[in-house]
């Protein structure tokens, strides 16, 4: 006998991820998905926006597959944070979130940044009930990744190109890189940035603190 | 690169449906997958395989239709069908800005059940 079923594969993963919205909207909390490969800079991105330059209350769900380094490193920088182990699992999912929410101070905060497991490809397919997803490519990854891992520039609101500070010594086209994740997503926010010197961080930071209140 | 996870999730689904209706094993289920889905068929099939044996499902078959990607353009609004499945040029007027309207599906549609 043959029954409908109609039901999309990740429903319980968008059933969860709409209940983590509503607990954010609930403390008027704006949240960002901040996806990369690995080493790309997202934990240094972390390090220079956590300042009190930026006015922001800021708390970080840190998701490694392993260890607590980033962690570490975050705490440094003064900001609640919760580390999450996939514990082989290439992608945070909803369901990870909602669990370590009550681990944080969601109403003393502003903004919350979810880092994710580094990896190009399946954080990109999980929403988490973030409000924005941001990326972040280092220009050391080569001019080839915007058309070989499309689906993230293509979900992403922002792109932060970092290690801009490296380009004396690499062959990358920049203007490539650019150009083709604007193909792909001709709203893309991009931003280039060295974490290391600093460089364009003061964009990144003055857009940052405009998306806030649009978005709430 | 996670089909186990949605062979998990879809092996959760159609379990559950079959527990509900009182059916008592399943045969064949259908899914429609886009091709902009990130899923690769073949790999969702070997994982699918591997991992159901011991439930409901350990004599199912899966049955997967791809979807094509299609865009529609935000300026002259006509609909189209693209063959590289993320770079969305529109064939009528050639502007980049579009909407996707298909290619990201990943749906149980129906099974066979005994």
């Amino acid at each position: 006998m043959r029954v409908k079923v109609v039901t999309k594969i990740l429903e319980a993963n968008e059933r969860i991820a709409s209940e983590n919205r509503k607990i954010f909207d609930t403390a008027g909390l704006f949240v960002i998905n901040l996806m990369s490969g690995p080493g790309a800079g997202k934990t240094s991105l972390l390090e220079r926006t956590i300042t009190p330059a930026s006015g922001l209350r800021i708390g970080v769900i840190e998701g490694d597959i392993a260890g607590s380094d980033d962690a570490e490193r975050v705490v440094r920088c003064g900001a609640p944070v919760v580390q999450i182990n996939t514990g082989g699992a290439c992608h945070l999912d909803a369901n990870m979130i909602y669990e370590v929410l009550n681990d944080l101070p969601l109403q003393d905060l502003d903004l919350l940044i979810i880092e994710n497991v580094g990896n190009l490809v399946c954080p990109a397919e999980f929403n988490l009930g973030e409000h924005m997803k941001v990326m972040v490519l280092s220009i050391a990854e080569g001019h080839d990744k915007p058309l070989k891992y499309p689906l993230m520039f293509q979900e992403s609101s922002a792109l932060i190109l970092n290690k801009l500070d490296l380009a004396p010594y690499l062959d990358v086209d920049v203007e490539k890189i650019r150009r083709d994740a604007l193909l792909l997503n001709p709203n893309l926010r991009i931003f280039e940035v060295s974490c290391r010197t600093g460089q364009g961080l003061t964009d990144w930071l003055a857009w940052l603190k405009e998306q806030i209140p649009v978005q709430r | 690169m996670h089909e186990l996870s949605i062979a998990q999730h879809i092996i959760e689904i159609i379990s559950d449906a079959c527990h509900k209706g009182g059916y008592s094993r399943i045969e064949s289920v259908n899914l429609r997958i886009g091709r902009a889905s990130g899923i690769l068929p073949d790999a969702l099939l070997f994982a699918f395989d591997a991992i159901k044996t011991d439930s409901i499902a350990s004599n199912a078959v899966l049955h997967i239709e791809e979807v094509p990607v299609s865009g529609r353009c935000s300026e002259c609004m006509s609909e189209f069908v693209v063959h590289e499945d993320y770079i969305l040029f529109c064939p009528h007027c050639g502007g980049s800005s579009f909407g996707m309207i298909a290619g990201r599906e990943m749906d149980i549609i129906d099974m066979e059940v005994s």
